[in-house]
């Protein structure tokens, strides 16, 4: 033991590891001989061929096996998520804070409005089609791919749905003033039925958590801020290539300090609102505040 | 007494080296030592031994014929405390602890926990902590390395435990005279001054400066490895007081006679005690498994930096930010971390080490399991371990015949003819002319163990008279003795005289024994098949060659001879005085001879048997005569049959010993003097050239020379020793074993390991056990280290393809602390593969615990197949809840925005973030799942190297299923129970998720059993080469 205790000058590593890079005694370059080195290396070459191989032999074959329609599970999606704009957060909280006197401040606010509404804007010849088929109140069940493209039609929804909110008359949404429009949406999830299909539509409905006394009134786009059975059930991306969700517009009469914590909820008695780990789930709470 | 000067030099001598060795380290302490050493060079120069009686009277204000005033007694005991030997310094408990969290492994952990902090603290720098993880991370590596130094700690502090139990906790009594009283107190309560008797059978109770002495002789060999007993007079013979008769030393025997004397020294100021104190001072050796964890650790270190680097590199030239690839490159030296490795090390060394426990070996140092494994040369002691330590009759001459005793332990041996006449004239002999005698009430103990009160081969006889005749107490009662004189240097014989049994023969019957030449010079007849015949030239003749047989085996011959004296001439009421020696003591009639010797134990001759198959050298190293210690070691195969020494070829060619080479010697016979005057090139060169070695007469510091010498020529060596002075050598060995029973203090604590039977054969199994250790922590680690690819990658997929994180730190570290543990310390219950005890010791420099091709294997072979898996799985779970395979390419940024409430997946559902991130956690638990199912495929593979899963026996470790079982168990509680998803972020998963690795599992099996075939068929090629580790 004693030769493998020896202390060992820096010189004499550096000299031992120089023989370990190339060793001209028996000509090992890093411990293998060159054509070692070669026969390793196609060693590990043919290796990692052969397990991409069978890797990708599985991800074809779990491709395989998918429905392209419809997911096999929506075990993270029984409940759908909520989400309000503009959606200008503050870390970690949904914070709509303005300045009606400052039109740089508001008009960051209406832009994003206007950005939301035209990502959702629509192709008109389609809809048109697709209106005929929906009828307001109703499930809108298809079994069939009817629409152009084997495709399933999906009810139209329109910017001028959104009434006062839409931004159509009043292209800052109320953000040169104290009523500000919200805009609430509803996370789709394929074959969602909100109320099981009991027929009763789900509605947006917003309470003030904080500041009551700065809340005038609240007037909901569409009216009673129902979102309609007929947008319901969304059949995916590739049944329902123009399906767009449907919204509700919220309108908030600030009045005296102008500042707010609302909880936007859609009621429906399947959709969950109260799980504490996703504060988006079935509702969307956000402060909101009018400065002048 | 030569020798006990030189084992002062010695120590004075390594004394200055670590004085030296201390200079590079710390100044203080060379000088603290200095001090200590010329202080002790100062107190060396006592002249107690050489004043008058009064002034030493004068000095210890005591008087030699009263003793001290017990006032003045109590005094002196208040000012220099207790007479005992401190506890050698052992290392405070906090260092012990402090060593537990100090090894290499550790040391990897602790600077993986810095670097996690110094993550941290950039992330919480940058304002942007959305994780814990970091600190989660080097929390727990903090916890793992505390915790498993507690648990290591425990361990070592329970053998030292089992340790300390078995000091002797008998308080030792002397005798002393105070004010003039004799009085029998605590040899603790002895102070200097004190006037004490000693007699035979007494331990020396400090050092004592003798007043009176008749016959008094002492055992110095726990002091100076001398077997030869000294006498202890009153006189001044020598200026240096080692080396005068009138002292005697503390801790040694005194053997027979009484002697008074006055106490000049008490405790730590004792030789025994400076030369206690010093021997500790010795430093001790990096164990072999210590290397070796230092070895793996360089490696793993070096891989995690070359990783981290590449992917540092990687991630630049992506486009990160230098703050984000250096949070990287950390996390990636991080995760090479083994962080269950260091607790699953602890526990199958603790598991052997407990194993050990129970076969009679306690380890004191949890690492020293392994050295016995890869030790190559043992040197060991004779007496007590090789041997059974106690005088046995082994052969007896009687009828012109050499008859073999039984000389087993438990009498399992043949016996021989017991009809002869002589025999029981031979019997009669010695059991009358005998002195000792059993201890009252061991009649239930077997003869062999009883306690005897009598010397060694008084001893002897009785035991072996007791077996033989019968209840010899009883027989001496029939034969009632009327005068005796013991036995003396100057006779060289003992005699006794007594009444026959037969009350109508009045005749008085003499027996004698006694060294047999002088025996022979007494006698004119010689008993022969119950006739006496003349003693004439060929009866000589006979007894020469006889006892010159008897003492060519290295036994202690004893002559025996009795004579019927006349009842006319000493009638009944003979009037024998042992003075004048009124009675014939020649012409008397020659009955045998008996001849005794310490037999080896049963199991050694088996022992060093196995040694030899297994590759390990057996080294004697005794100071007994080099006849006895040749002949023992032939007995128990040390020297092995056939083998001759130089002397012995000499004799057989009749020509000088100078003219015989060397080399055609297997055995060589060295003793002391010859060893004192050899270079160390000649020992090494003496080492070398003779396989088989005896080193008789030695003293202990010889000992340590040839542990050097050893240790020279490349070998792990393991020392064997009992007494004081072979502490420095059982700290200088590779491993030190001191004996359970004989050994003292001093040895145990210098020792890493105690063999509480004292027996030779312990050590074989500790060998065993060691080797197999090693074998299974090679199979631990690899199973260990693999599952860092399939932890690792994710990581790296996730910096580079930017999919959502795979696999997190939290399921990381329950991989690694929770799950794997127990199937990684299930592998120490693996049996060996092949006879383990059939192959040579391994070669430190060449078998590595960890080499290359284990790392490489084990990283990108059977790593790369388990990330696979992971991957597969990983992806079929994304699948199949909606993103498939190439959205999740690139689409970390927008999955972990947390202001990003509606991503849509594949098949355009919408996503909040909170249902993405739990949508990641079952990403995790499948990723998880699948590492597990691999690594249980993986524990099987690992159960051999060599050969084939099945040849082992499937499920032959039953240790090894439960775990799998457990690791099963585990997987699902963490998976299935409610709760999980929000405090360890595991999800109740698909159960079809389980099976997507289970092909990637048996793939493993398959090409690891391939891969062992290859092995097993082509021995030496490419392949073997390349992929056997």
């Amino acid at each position: 033991m004693a030769t493998l205790k020896e202390k060992r000058t820096c010189a004499q590593r550096c000299e031992d590891f120089g023989h370990f890079v190339w060793n001209s005694d028996n000509g090992t370059l890093m411990g293998r001989t060159p054509i070692k080195w070669v026969y390793i290396s196609l060693y590990y070459v043919a290796f990692y061929i052969v397990m991409t191989g069978l890797f990708a032999l599985s991800i074809y074959v779990l491709m395989y096996t998918l429905d392209p329609y419809e997911p096999d599970y929506q075990d993270r999606l029984h409940s759908p998520g909520v989400m309000a704009w503009p959606d200008t957060y503050n870390d970690l909280d949904l914070d709509i804070f303005y300045n009606m006197s400052d039109q740089h401040s508001w008009m960051k606010m209406s832009e994003c409005l206007k950005h939301f509404l035209v990502r959702e804007s629509p192709l008109r010849s389609v809809w048109d089609a697709a209106t005929e088929n929906c009828t307001q109140g109703h499930y809108f069940f298809q079994k069939k791919f009817e629409a152009p493209g084997h495709t399933k039609w999906a009810c139209p929804f329109t910017q001028s749905m959104l009434g006062n909110c839409s931004g159509l008359e009043d292209p800052s949404f109320g953000y040169n003033g104290s009523e500000p429009c919200v805009i609430i949406k509803m996370n789709r999830i394929i074959n969602f039925l909100p109320n099981n299909g009991t027929g009763m539509a789900p509605y947006v409905n917003c309470t003030v958590l904080d500041g009551h006394k700065n809340v005038g009134e609240m007037e909901y786009f569409p009216k009673n801020g129902t979102l309609d059975l007929s947008y319901f059930p969304y059949y995916g991306r590739k049944a329902q290539p123009t399906y767009i969700n449907p919204l509700v517009a919220v309108k908030i009469h600030l009045v005296q300090e102008r500042e707010a914590k609302i909880q936007c909820r859609v009621v429906a008695h399947n959709i969950a609102y109260q799980n504490f780990y996703d504060p988006y789930e079935g509702k969307v709470i956000f402060h909101i505040r009018a400065s002048s | 007494m030569v020798r006990l000067q030189d084992s002062y030099d010695m120590f004075v001598e390594m004394d200055k080296m670590d004085g030296e060795m201390d200079v590079k380290i710390k100044k203080k302490k060379k000088t603290k030592k200095k001090e200590k050493l010329e202080q002790m060079k100062k107190e060396m120069d006592i002249d107690d031994h050489e004043i008058s009686l009064e002034d030493l009277e004068m000095r210890y204000t005591t008087s030699i014929t009263k003793g001290l005033t017990s006032a003045f007694a109590q005094e002196v005991l208040e000012r220099d405390g207790p007479n005992e030997l401190k506890p050698p310094k052992g290392t405070p408990e906090y260092v012990k602890f402090a060593r537990q969290l100090a090894g290499g492994l550790q040391c990897l952990m602790w600077v993986a926990a810095v670097i996690c902090f110094i993550a941290f603290g950039i992330e919480c720098a940058k304002g942007e902590f959305d994780s814990y993880d970091d600190l989660y991370l080097a929390i727990t590596l903090i916890a793992v390395v505390v915790v498993t130094g507690c648990f290591g700690y425990y361990q070592e502090f329970k053998s030292t435990n089992i340790i300390a139990s078995f000091k002797n906790l008998v308080p030792q009594q002397a005798v002393v005279i105070r004010d003039g009283q004799k009085n029998q107190i605590n040899a603790n309560l002895l102070v200097v001054g004190d006037l004490v008797e000693i007699k035979g059978g007494d331990r020396v109770p400090a050092d004592i400066r003798i007043i009176t002495a008749q016959g008094c002789k002492v055992d110095n060999s726990s002091l100076t490895g001398e077997s030869e007993p000294q006498t202890r007079s009153p006189e001044c013979t020598h200026e240096n007081p080692l080396e005068t008769r009138n002292i005697a030393f503390f801790s040694t025997t005194c053997l027979e006679g009484v002697a008074t004397g006055v106490i000049i020294n008490t405790g730590d100021r004792t030789i025994i005690g400076r030369i206690a104190s010093l021997a500790s001072g010795v430093g001790n050796e990096k164990t072999p498994i210590a290397i070796e964890i230092e070895h793996f650790v360089d490696i793993i270190a070096g891989l995690a930096i070359f990783f981290g680097f590449t992917f540092f590199v990687v991630a630049m030239f992506i486009g990160y930010a230098f703050l984000e690839a250096m949070i990287f490159f950390m996390a990636i030296v991080v995760a090479y971390v083994p962080e269950g490795l260091l607790a699953t090390v602890t526990v199958c060394l603790s598991l052997t080490a407990k194993r050990l426990a129970r076969k009679n070996c306690v380890v004191k140092n949890l690492e020293a399991v392994e050295t016995l494994g890869s030790t190559s040369v043992i040197c060991s002691d004779k007496t007590g371990t090789l041997t059974q330590n106690r005088m046995t009759v082994a052969h007896l001459w009687f009828d012109n015949m050499i008859h073999a005793a039984d000389t087993t332990e438990d009498q399992s041996g043949q016996s021989f003819d017991q009809s002869s006449e002589t025999w029981r004239a031979l019997a009669r002999v010695a059991g009358l002319c005998n002195r000792a005698i059993f201890r009252p009430n061991q009649e239930t103990v077997p003869i062999p163990k009883r306690i005897v009160v009598g010397d060694a081969s008084e001893t002897a006889l009785l035991k072996f008279t007791e077996l033989t005749v019968g209840n010899i107490i009883e027989y001496r009662g029939r034969f009632r003795k009327v005068c005796e004189l013991p036995f003396n240097s100057t006779n060289k014989f003992q005699l006794s005289v007594h009444e026959l049994e037969d009350p109508l023969d009045l005749r008085y019957l003499l027996v004698m024994k006694g060294a047999p030449e002088r025996i022979l010079e007494r006698c004119s007849t010689i008993l022969i098949k119950g006739q006496e015949l003349p003693l004439d030239e060929q009866w000589k003749e006979a007894f020469q060659t006889a006892y010159m047989d008897l003492g060519g085996l290295g036994e202690r011959v004893l002559g025996f001879c009795h004579i019927y004296l006349n009842e006319k001439e000493y009638p009944r009421g003979y009037n024998f005085d042992p003075d004048d020696m009124n009675f014939p003591t020649s012409g008397l009639c020659f009955a045998g001879l008996i001849s005794m010797i310490d037999p080896p134990r049963a199991t050694v001759p088996d022992a060093v048997m196995k040694c030899r198959t297994a590759g390990i050298r057996v080294v004697m190293v005794t100071g007994d005569h080099p006849i006895t210690a040749k002949a023992i070691a032939a007995n128990v195969g040390i020297i092995s049959e056939g083998s001759e020494t130089v002397e012995d070829i000499a004799n057989r060619l009749r020509i000088p010993v100078e003219q015989v080479k060397k080399s055609d010697a297997r055995a060589c016979v060295i003793n002391g003097g010859q060893l004192k005057d050899m270079t160390s090139d000649e020992l090494d060169e003496a080492l070398r050239n003779h396989p088989e070695m005896v080193f008789a007469r030695t003293s202990p510091q010889q000992k340590l020379i040839i542990v050097e010498s050893c240790q020279r020529l490349g070998s792990i060596v393991a020392v064997t020793g009992d007494g004081v002075n072979d502490s420095p050598a059982l700290k200088k060995a590779d491993i030190g074993i001191a004996m359970g029973i004989a050994g003292s203090d001093a040895a145990k604590n210098a020792a890493d390991m105690i063999l509480l039977d004292d027996n030779f054969a312990s050590i074989v199994t500790g060998v065993e056990q060691g080797r197999l250790i090693f074998d299974n922590l090679k199979k631990s680690i690899a199973y260990t280290l693999t599952k860092n690819i399939p932890e690792l990658t994710p990581y790296l997929i996730y910096i580079t393809v930017s999919v959502p994180l795979p696999l997190g730190c939290i399921t990381i570290l329950f991989i690694e602390l929770a799950t794997d543990i127990f199937p990684s310390v299930s592998l120490a219950y693996e049996k060996a593969e092949s006879d383990i005890m059939h192959i040579k010791p391994r070669n430190p420099r060449r078998h590595r615990l960890v080499n290359e091709a284990l790392a490489v294997y084990s990283y990108f072979q059977i790593g790369a197949i388990q990330s696979f898996a992971g991957f597969t799985d990983y992806f079929a779970a994304q699948a199949q809840e909606g993103w498939f395979p190439l959205l999740c390419v690139g689409l970390r940024s927008q999955w972990e925005d947390d202001h990003l409430q509606d991503l849509q997946d594949s098949y355009g559902q919408e996503w909040t973030f909170s249902q993405r991130l739990y949508q990641e956690y079952t990403c995790y638990t499948v990723f998880f799942v699948s590492i597990e199912i691999c690594q249980i495929a993986d524990v099987l593979i690992r159960k051999t190297r060599r050969l084939s899963v099945f040849q082992q026996g499937f499920l032959r470790n039953r240790v090894l299923v439960s775990a799998i079982v457990f690791q099963l168990c585990l997987g699902n509680l963490l998976c299935y129970c409610p709760g999980m998803p929000n405090i360890f972020n595991f999800m109740p998963i698909r159960v079809q998720w389980w099976f997507v690795p289970v092909p990637y599992g048996i793939l493993i099996f398959v090409y690891d059993e391939i891969r062992k075939l290859g092995v097993r068929r082509h021995p030496g090629s490419w392949w073997d080469q390349e992929l056997y580790y």
